[in-house]
Order: structure tokens, then sequence, then C-alpha cells
């Protein structure tokens, strides 16, 4: 297998004195979807927020593409290509769609080169193009999420940090906001690190996945693995197991192997 | 009782004892049974605090008045619904005042208590129930309810089980299960029917009758049921007054597995001599918050628990400010050189105790609030064997940790240091009214009122474990020094016999691994082989420590193992250990357990220790994979 892309080494990143992170190593190749599970507090956000510049490590290395990229500012890394789409999509609501695209594309100097990647974002997201002229602001959450994306492969990245896609949309349009992502990966190559609770969502999409409880890494594994895993049924897949008896409240302890 | 022939008493902190120890019949107030002794505390002591649970987040008082009431209702409960004097009665609950309740109003009507471990498996639980021939089992909630729902048909010796807690079963309907709630209102009405009932069946008792049976984990075959009569406890709480003096303001904290007999005694027995206050722990993931709100007088714990203190306060340590971090070591430092005269006890010269005076004030007195041992005034460890340096550690930041053994056959105790005669790397001196001696072959053997009847229907096994002329053969090898001080150096069913034919002990070798910080345990094997090798459990916290501060990439606990830095830092530990001990004791190789053991796995004992023959049985692979 190829190289990893992104690698990252032993992060410790705090808020104040509350360490979030206590340790995370994991690694990302080229072309391959990492999904990263957890639940509400286990620092899958601030990870993100500090592979992108926004935090700064207080500890460990961030390396990518052989560089060591750990805290640098975020314009820096979003020029070496690094895009972080963020959680609750933080769509500009006064500009319209194309505006938000063309901001997008502020470390892109190339006219050409942006007009055909917002034609590849249309091509992706074609409800975009028909609100192109509208705020952004007046955009459904769904569609508010493809802007966001959208607005990511604007920068022409390498890499896609997506934190929590799905939040607050239907079911359906997880289904299609996840089938796109899809084909970015298969049809563009993309590489994406993706943050999600709905962990039945991001295991059918993602190769490779880290679940994350309280600042360390507890598992990792393959997509198939972590998903025929009985602790990733049982606590990320809602899978109730065989009980002794109707009404089963408790739920055994996690053990992680 | 002939009053003519009642021995000479003495008294102890309050409380009446024989002047001389281990003579029969052996008197606490001038009781001679666990239930006699219950009866006359609550009866004196009545409105007095007896117990403290934390309810939603604030500690409840429980008087004594409300220990015997609840333990009356569930005795004439237990017998109303059918238990029969020398009948036996399972308790599958974490740690909590019902425990106490059950455990006293069971033999107070005749019954025989019996613990289950709660990290127990349904078909453990299964055998447990049917070997004890148990009448009644004791869950207390849903998830150890539905243990008994797997094994329901399997165990037809069952009357009723009793649920304690009862969220989430509401709806439940089944012939055999009762809510506590129930069995008190039954307990209420075989009350006024017959309101002298439980005072005649406490009367009824007997120093010789078995009082309670406790499992022993078994690191070969099924566990065995160890009888434990009145008297043997009541030896065990005048050995614990002489040694372990326990004083009626005295708070402690209850976290052990009371299934265990450490606990047991520790929590239950003791504190019936010695009316101190017992404060149950939330559950065994909050000790560390509990200990520090309750800050006991006397804690007892397993070795584990105190390298888990140490590791977090060398953690707090490392990350304070560098001020903080010199200070701290300048104060240790003057600890340490206090310890050393505390610990041989001889006085510590003007000097020393004034510079330990002055650090003690600024730091280490802070350091003790903090962990929740300000007013300690005696930490004990038992069950495993523990670092001496640990030992000196807490000793030099102020706490007096002394190591003590017994075993469940001892009604768990049988020799102990104390803060006044203690040697650093013994298991002290044996306790009064009981007699030690080194057979042939060095095991270590003990005879005494304290040790138990026999093995609950397996006369076999209790004839294997006394020697014709009536000693308690412990199964460990060791020595006693011309002082008394008992030092364990293996265990003898442990020998190995290597294939060259030496014998080793390899407990020696596995304790000094277990001094590490990194090794949590180790288990040597070598049994008809050329050499010897070993497994390793690492300390999970300290080698994460470890490796992030060296940089060292890891993602779960298996390429935590897997890491040539963590083999490394390993196999440096293993060779400083190797140079310790003759050629053909030495491990020539190791292994690491790269899976996360919890209590429920049954390589583990409830104490945390590894089981030999699972381990072996177990991770045969990577023993193959090094010879």
């Amino acid at each position: 297998m190829s190289e990893a892309i992104l690698k990252i080494r032993n992060i410790e990143s705090f808020y104040g004195p509350i360490m979030a992170i206590r340790g995370v190593s994991l690694e990302v190749r080229p072309g391959q979807i990492v999904s990263i599970l957890g639940a509400n507090g286990a620092g899958k956000t601030t990870l993100m927020k500090t592979i992108s510049g926004v935090m700064d490590p207080e500890k460990g290395t961030i390396t990518f593409d052989g560089e060591e990229i750990q805290g640098s500012e975020p314009h820096k890394v979003v020029q070496k290509g690094i895009v972080h789409v963020p959680e609750g999509r933080e769509v500009f609501p006064l500009l319209t769609v194309d505006e938000n695209l063309s901001l997008g594309a502020y470390t892109a100097t190339d006219k050409a080169q942006i007009e055909r990647d917002r034609e590849l974002v249309f091509s992706y997201f074609p409800i975009l193009k028909e609100r192109r002229g509208q705020e952004a602001g007046t955009l459904s959450g769904g569609q508010q999420q493809m802007l966001a994306i959208g607005r990511g492969l604007m920068a022409n990245p390498r890499i896609m940090l997506l934190d929590e896609p799905s939040l607050g949309l239907s079911p359906l349009l997880v289904q299609e906001i996840f089938a796109i992502l899809k084909r970015l990966n298969e049809e563009q190559n993309m590489t994406m690190m993706l943050v999600e609770q709905n962990a039945s969502a991001a295991l059918n999409l993602a190769h490779h996945g880290y679940v994350m409880e309280v600042g360390r890494i507890v598992m990792d594994g393959s997509a198939q693995a972590l998903m025929a895993s009985e602790d990733i049924q049982n606590f990320y897949l809602g899978v109730q197991e065989e009980g002794a008896r109707e009404n089963r409240r408790w739920k055994r302890k996690k053990t992680w192997r | 009782m002939d009053t003519r022939t009642l021995p000479a008493q003495t008294r102890i902190n309050g409380v009446s004892f024989n002047a001389t120890p281990g003579q029969r019949p052996v008197l606490v107030d001038g009781t001679t049974t666990i239930v006699g002794l219950f009866q006359k505390r609550c009866a004196e002591l009545g409105n007095r605090t007896a117990h403290r649970e934390k309810d939603f987040g604030i500690w409840k008082t429980y008087s004594w008045a409300d220990y015997w009431q609840h333990a009356k209702w569930i005795g004439l409960a237990l017998r109303k619904l059918g238990l029969q004097r020398g009948g036996v009665v399972s308790i599958l609950s974490e740690d909590r005042k019902e425990w106490a309740y059950f455990d006293m109003g069971i033999q107070a009507v005749g019954g025989i208590a019996s613990g289950v471990y709660t990290t127990d498996s349904a078909n453990q639980l299964k055998y447990l129930v049917n070997d004890s021939d148990s009448r009644f089992l004791i869950v207390e909630n849903e998830e150890q309810l539905d243990k008994f729902m797997q094994i329901e048909g399997e165990v037809p010796g069952l009357l009723n089980v009793i649920i304690l807690e009862d969220e989430g079963l509401h709806d439940l309907d089944h012939p055999r299960c009762l809510m506590i709630d129930r069995l008190y209102e039954i307990g209420r009405q075989a009350e006024r029917d017959e309101p002298d009932a439980f005072e005649a069946e406490i009367a009824l008792a007997r120093p010789e009758d078995v009082a309670l049976l406790i499992y022993t984990s078994g690191t070969t075959g099924m566990p065995k049921g160890a009888m434990l009569t009145h008297e043997n406890i009541m030896a065990a709480i005048e050995a614990g007054a002489h040694r372990l003096p326990t004083l009626p303001e005295d708070e402690q904290l209850c976290f052990l597995p009371l299934c265990h007999i450490l606990e047991r005694d520790v929590s239950i027995y003791f504190p019936l001599a010695s009316k101190s206050t017992v404060n149950f722990a939330e559950s065994p993931e909050t000790v560390f918050a509990n200990l520090q709100e309750v800050s006991p007088a006397t804690f007892t714990a397993v070795p584990r628990v105190w390298e888990k203190i140490y590791s977090q306060v060398l953690i707090m340590a490392q990350e304070a400010t560098p001020a903080g971090r010199a200070a701290f070591g300048m104060a240790l430092k003057a600890g340490m050189k206090r310890a050393e005269y505390l610990i041989e006890n001889k006085p510590v010269p003007a000097g020393v105790a004034a510079n330990f005076w002055f650090w003690d004030r600024l730091v280490l007195r802070n350091l003790r609030r903090m962990l929740g041992m300000d007013k300690m005034r005696r930490g004990g460890t038992g069950a495993a064997p523990i670092s001496p340096a640990l030992l000196k550690w807490y000793w030099s930041i102020g706490v007096p940790l002394v190591e003590g053994y017994g075993m469940t056959e001892t009604a768990g105790i049988a020799t102990i240091n104390t803060p006044e005669e203690n040697r650093i790397g013994t298991i002290g001196k044996v306790v009064p009214g009981i007699e030690v001696r080194i057979a042939d072959g060095g095991e270590i053997q003990v005879k005494g009122l304290n040790t138990f009847k026999g093995y609950w229907r397996n006369n076999e096994k209790t004839a294997e474990t006394y020697t014709a002329d009536g000693w308690l053969r412990t199964g460990d090898i060791g020595r006693v020094d011309a002082e008394g001080y008992v030092t364990i150096t293996g265990r003898l069913k442990d020998i190995i016999i290597t294939a060259g034919g030496k014998n080793i002990t390899p407990a020696e070798i596995e304790s000094r691994l277990k001094f590490s910080h990194y090794i949590s345990d180790a288990v040597i094997i070598g049994d008809k082989r050329k050499y010897l090798t070993c497994l390793i459990m690492i300390d999970q916290e300290n080698v994460e420590k470890f490796a992030q501060d060296r940089k060292v990439p890891f993602s779960n606990f298996a390429s935590l193992c897997a890491a040539q830095e963590v083999k490394d830092l390993i196999a440096a530990e293993v060779a400083a250990v190797n140079k310790e001990f003759a050629r053909v004791e030495q491990i020539k190789d190791f292994r690491l357990i790269d899976v996360l053991l919890t209590a429920e796995d049954e390589e583990l004992t409830a104490t945390m220790k590894l089981k030999r023959s699972f381990v072996e049985k177990k991770h045969a692979h990577l023993i193959e994979d090094m010879y």
C-alpha cells in the first residue's frame, strides 16, 4: 500500500488546563476515506481543528506529505491542500451560493482553474447551480451542507476533513450526501477524513476507522472489521444484544477487542 | 455459659477480649458468635451511624438500628420462605449496605452467606449456586438478574431470587423472583407474628457453626467453598484488634469485593467489634474520588490500587510547574530521610524531623489532603506482593502503609506488619493467638482458632490442606527470621521444574518483575522446558505515558504492545530483574499480552491477578512462539 499522506503522531491538545486529546496517533493514505467515531466530547472535532491549524497541539507531530505542519497557521494549512469542512456547515448566510464558492477558492489564483472547479462542484451538486444567485442563509440544511462541501472542493484540496456532514439532516439527505462523497472519492480519488456520530453511515462509506473515547483511540481497524465488532455494534450501531429477558436495559462493558 | 471457666479479660480500645489470645472460647465483649456480637452492638449503639452510602451524589447515613432492623426482616423473611439452619444463601452484588444486612440477617437465623463476584459469568454462577446448594440468591440489579435468567432451568435447588434494585424491572413477573421491599414486608409480618423469633435464632448459634462460605478463586480446577465458622471470624477479629487497632470514631472506605475475605473482615466483621463507620464506595471506578471525600482513618487496598495512586501522583508532579516539581522533589527527599528512621522504628533526629515538618507544611500535607489520606493513621495492603520501594514512598509522603498476609482459609489474617513493628519486604509477624512454622520443603504452616473448618462437601481437599498434626498448609513457601518476621518466596504448587531438573519458584521472579511500574503482572513459564520465559501484562497508564513522552505512535492497546520501543522498555526491565537471579532462573524471552484484560476475563482474578493455568491455556500460541 502507498505511503500515508497524513500522519499524526502522539498529538496532545488542550483547552486551557483540560486535555482534550491525550495522545492520538493515526494515518490516512492517499485515496482513502478514514472515519473517526466517538461520542460527544471524545475529542474528534478537537483533532480536526488541530490538524487544520485552528488549534495548536501541545505535543506531537502532524506530517502531511512528508512535511511537518503542526502549529501552522490555518491559511498555510489550506494552501498545502488540507481543507476543513466544519461542523454545522458555517456557510456565509448573507452571501450568495456563488460568492460562498468563490471564497472557497480564496487561495487559488488561476481564474480558469477556479471556473473549472466551480463546474466540478456543480456537476456533483446540481442544486447549487440552480440556486447560485440565492443567499446561502436561505438554503435548506442539506443544501447548506452541500455548499460547505462544495466550498471546500473549490480550494482544490488533497485531503478533506469533514466534521459531521450528517449533522441535523434527514436520513434520506444523509444517504444522498454520503453517496456524493463516495463518488468524489472514487471518481476524483479524493482523500477524506470523516468525523461522524452516525456510525453506520460512516462505516459504510469509509475504508478504515478509528474509535475515540475521552481523548484516546481505543480501537482501530478496517471498516468491515469494526462493523463486525460486538462493541461497535452495541455502542455505535445500536444493535441490541440478545438478552435473557425482554426489555433489557443494561449494557455490557466495553472491551474494544 | 459457666462463668467460672471464662478466660481473664483485657480491654483494647474499649472492647474486651481474652487476655491470652488464641484461647477458647474466643470472647469479644462477652460474645462468642458473629451474630451475638452484632446483636450486642446494635442494641448499645442504636442511632449511631454504622454505614454511609452515596445516593444521587449525597452521602446518606444509616444507623446501627437500621442495620439491626433490616437484618432482622431479612432473616425472618428468608426463614419464612424456607431457609433452614445450615442452608446457604448466595449474594451477587457490588458492595453496599444491603450486603452487610444480608450477611447478618442470613447468619442470625443460622444460614450460611456465600458471596459471588459481580464479574462472574452466568456459568460460574450456576456452578457456585449448585455447588453450595444455595436456597436463595440475592442479585443486585437487572444485569445480575439476567445471569440467573440464563441458568434458570439449571439451578433446581434455588427457591427464590431477591432483587435489590428495581430499576427497569417494574414489569417483572417471575414466580421465583421478588423485590427487596417485598422481602422486608414478609419480614415485618413475621416479626409481628413471632416477635422474639430472631433473637431466639441468634441464641442458637454456636461458635463451631459455619457462618460463611467463601469460594477461593482456584487457579487450578473449580473453585472450592471454604467454610468459616463463627469462631474463625471471632479469632480474626481478636487478632485484628491486637494488630490493626480501629477506633469507634474511625471512618473506613469499603470498595474491594465483599466476597473476598479481606474486605469482608475489614468492612463487616472488624467494625462489629471496633464500632467504626463504614462508607461504601459508589462503584469500583469512583474509589479515588470517594477516598478523597471520606478521608478514612484506615484504608485497606490491594497493591494495584496503591500503585495506581502512586502513578497518578507521579503524572501530576511531572505536569506541574518547574517550581512545583522542584518543591515536590525536595519534599519527597525530606520525607524519604525521615522514612528511613520510621521504618526501622528508630527515633527521628531533630534536624531530619524539622526539615520534614517544613516540607510537610509546604507540600506533603496538601498532597495527602488531595489524595484523601490526610487523616490516614494506617494504610494496609495484602492479597498480593507489593514493591518495597512503593511502601517506602508512601511512608515518605507521610502515609504509614503496612503489608499483611492472610488467606481465605485463615479467615483473612495470619501475619501482619504494623506501623510500630514493620519490616519492609516481609509480611510481618504472626498475629497474636496464631502460630506459624516452616515445614520441610519450606512451606509456611499456621495453626490457630482462625483456620477454617474445611472445604464445603469436599473432605478430600480438606484433608490435603491440613497436616496430620492439625496445621494448615498455606501452600506458600517462605522463611521466618530470628525476630519472627515472615517472608514469602513462592507458591508451592507453582514450582517449576525445568527440563534441566532445576526447581524454581516463579513467584519470587514474578514479584520482582511486578515491582516495575511498567509491568502490571507477569507469569513465568518453564515447567519441563529448556529455559524460562515470561508472559507480561503491561501497566497501561504508565506505558502509555512512556510512549507519549518518547513520541512512540500507538492507536490502541494492541499497537502499544507491538511498538518496538515498548518491547525494548520491557526487555530492559526484564534484564534488570535477571541480574538478581542465577543463570538458570533468568528469563530468556518474553511476550506481552496484547489484550487489555478486565475482571470479567477468566485469566484474571477479581483482585486483578493473572491466573497461571488460564493464562497458559489462553496464550499457548505466545508460549510456543518462544520455544
